[in-house]
């Protein structure tokens, strides 16, 4: 059996380093009741989030219905596999908990109303429904985050991972130096997943683990955290880094690029560094222009350059500052008031063809004079 | 059905009321007449009668029956030539009634890209036996050629100050009201010869108080010129980049005011602030820079942040 199994908790009070998370599930569950919120877990992999889930069923004999949304590519389909199993009573009477992993993988465009679907079967359950996601700030999340209990999962701590590799060594009888157990600890950032599995194949048909060991195993390829790549771009002065910071974030670039904009003005502080920074990025902005409307994807380079490389060498010198990075304004607000712009389009709509001119003309030649209100409302009868 | 937003109801319900622009009106008129009719083009500042005349033309020859004849399409809403492109073909599926073709009206046509004006050419030319087309634009420059040479370009000129004292009289009368003659020529000067602002102000003002001034106008006028922007390039100018940023913000993403709209209006305020004239001709050079930059196809909101960033740099 793989360690990551055998070892992963059987109870609640197991899980490891997550004590705040725990805390917040355990009263979630215990008030849970039909009709209440959902809990959604956040977090980086390997942090114990499915974890939490199945100590939560083993130790209260519950069957686990799981789901990994990644692998239902829409949430009609979710909906069904759902829906046949809470009509089912379970077979020895246990009580049930759905388990949906990976909510942010589900495809964002294929299901129009995605999150509604999902919100539906919340509303409706007659089991918990337990959620999980890797990126809090992602926005499909948004409109769920609504039907949820947050509770967000942080990294490992260091000295917590190493006492529970120890511990797995013990069991396993596996002689193991805490130099060699803090260099797994350290390149798992935090994953303890990671990290008992680097322990379990460094120990495959040995007694004893050596330093030279530690050569076999390979460099993960890291889902960085886009904060991580924003301070590389502000206070590196290399261009080259500034652009390689931004390969393993699983943003698109051209959301990457908002949350450069968002954060200069937090970091920057000379009015020609300011200048200079927004200057590339118009320039980025152009070759963004140029891709969509010439289809070419060969501009891509220039843009994501101009955007990492050219904002970091805008300073003259590193800010030795803490700049605390915001969440871009742009991708906050666009979302919160759709709703409100297209219920405002709709009137502008109706109203241009009562006043005989477009939508944008009646926000700059009316709209100045007569509010939205008075214009479509009762007061103005057209 | 009474209209109350007096644009509506004082718009002309025929050639004979369209203020000025005789020497269109004449050759429309003659249009009328022999029941044949070009494609058109209507060039012309806002607020001359290009789209007045469009639905007289079509009152005139229609009669009553003129709305099941008659199509009105904003370029500027469409999102996309084909959805112009399929409203047209929807309307034209359906036989004129009671006349031997139909009208298009086009709004705003320069709105449309050149791509888009390309497409729309084929449009045209598909559905000629059955609908006549008349585009409108601002700047005649701004439609391609091929398309010109399809049309009969019309052009409307600003009108004059009598213009305006003519219709704004109508609707004095029509409306009982008690206007100043000073607060009549105030109204002109800021209206610039464009009848449906100097409607909208007499309209607004209209409701401040019995009697109209000339103070009553310019208070309806300053309120209604667009104040986050003036804030917007003075706290820019104050070298509060962040200030700035968070008023356009508010504009673009809260409000939606369309980007090339609110440089529009940075650069007719340009000579509202209290800076050095050498500034501001160099603002309006900056200020041009990023209006081509959006019209290149690049995303306003931050080619507007990369403006006011220059700005800063004018403190």
């Amino acid at each position: 059996m793989i360690w990551t199994k055998k070892y992963s908790p059987k109870k609640v009070s197991e899980v490891v380093g997550q004590n705040k998370p725990v805390e917040q599930f355990t009263l979630w569950y215990q008030n849970w009741k039909p009709g209440k919120k959902a809990a959604l877990f956040t977090g980086p992999p390997g942090v114990g989030k499915t974890c939490l889930a199945e100590a939560l069923a083993t130790e209260n004999n519950l069957e686990v219905i799981e789901l990994n949304a990644s692998d239902y590519r829409t949430s009609l389909q979710i909906k069904e596999v759902i829906g046949q199993s809470m009509k089912q009573r379970s077979l020895f009477k246990r009580g049930k908990i759905f388990l949906i992993d990976e909510i942010d993988g589900i495809s964002g465009r294929e299901d129009r109303g995605g999150p509604g679907e999902i919100i539906k079967i919340i509303e409706e359950s007659k089991f918990p429904i337990i959620l999980t996601a890797n990126d809090k700030w992602n926005i499909k999340l948004s409109k769920l985050k609504t039907h949820c209990q947050l509770i967000d999962f942080g990294k490992i701590n260091f000295w917590g991972m190493i006492k529970r590799l120890e511990e797995i060594c013990q069991r396993e009888n596996v002689k193991c130096s805490k130099d060699i157990l803090k260099q797994l600890a350290k390149r798992s950032e935090g994953d303890l997943r990671s990290a008992i599995n680097d322990l379990d194949t460094l120990s495959k048909g040995k007694s004893e683990i050596l330093i030279k060991d530690m050569e076999s195993l390979g460099n993960r390829e890291r889902d960085e955290n886009v904060f991580d790549s924003l301070k590389i771009i502000f206070k590196t002065s290399s261009p080259v880094a500034a652009r390689m910071s931004i390969k393993n974030v699983s943003k698109p670039p051209d959301e990457i690029f908002w949350w450069i904009e968002q954060n200069i003005a937090n970091e920057y502080e000379k009015p020609e560094e300011i200048a200079k920074a927004y200057e590339m990025l118009s320039r980025a902005d152009i070759f963004r222009g140029r891709i969509s409307i010439m289809q070419d994807w060969t501009f891509l380079k220039y843009m994501i350059d101009l955007m990492t490389g050219g904002v970091a060498i805008s300073k003259k010198e590193m800010y030795k500052k803490f700049s605390k990075y915001e969440y871009p304004d742009r991708i906050k607000y666009f979302g919160m008031t759709k709703f409100k712009r297209a219920k405002e389009k709709q009137q502008l709509l109706k109203l241009s063809e009562e006043l005989h001119c477009s939508a944008r003309k009646i926000r700059t030649e009316f709209l100045p004079y007569f509010s939205l209100e008075k214009l479509s409302g009762n007061e103005f009868k057209i | 059905m009474e209209y109350q937003i007096w644009t509506e109801k004082y718009r002309p319900q025929s050639l004979n009321e369209i203020i000025n622009q005789k020497h269109v009106v004449e050759r429309l008129k003659a249009f009328v007449e022999k029941k044949t009719v070009p494609h058109m083009l209507f060039a012309g500042p806002p607020g001359t009668g290009k789209t007045a005349s469009a639905i007289a033309i079509a009152k005139d020859l229609f009669g009553k029956n003129w709305h099941d004849n008659f199509q009105e399409t904003n370029a500027s809403d469409a999102r996309g030539i084909d959805v112009v492109r399929t409203r047209i073909k929807e309307f034209a599926r359906i036989k004129p009634f009671d006349t031997p073709f139909k009208i298009v009206f086009l709004d705003e046509s320069d709105a449309l890209t050149s791509p888009a004006q390309h497409a729309l050419r084929r449009t045209i030319e598909k559905h000629s036996t059955v609908c006549r087309f008349i585009l409108s634009c601002n700047y005649s420059s701004k439609i391609i050629s091929p398309l010109q040479s399809r049309c009969v370009v019309f052009r409307f000129t600003n009108l004059s100050k009598e213009d305006v004292f003519a219709y704004l009289d109508k609707i004095i009368k029509g409306e009982k009201l008690n206007v100043d003659k000073s607060a009549l020529e105030s109204i002109y000067e800021l209206s610039e010869g464009d009848l449906r602002k100097a409607t909208n102000i007499l309209q607004t003002a209209s409701s401040v108080g019995d009697k109209i001034t000339d103070d009553i106008i310019y208070e309806v006028a300053s309120q209604a010129k667009p104040k986050d922007v003036l804030e917007m390039m003075n706290f820019a100018l104050q070298g509060e980049f962040k200030a700035a940023r968070k008023k356009l913000h508010d504009m673009v993403i809260k409000q939606g005011l369309a980007g090339q709209d609110i440089i529009k209006a940075c650069h007719s305020q340009i000579f509202d602030l209290n800076i050095p004239d050498e500034k501001k001709i160099q603002m309006i050079n900056q200020i041009g820079e990023y209006d081509f930059r959006i019209s290149e196809g690049g995303d306003p909101l931050i080619q507007l942040e990369a403006m006011l960033s220059q700005f800063i740099l004018n403190k």
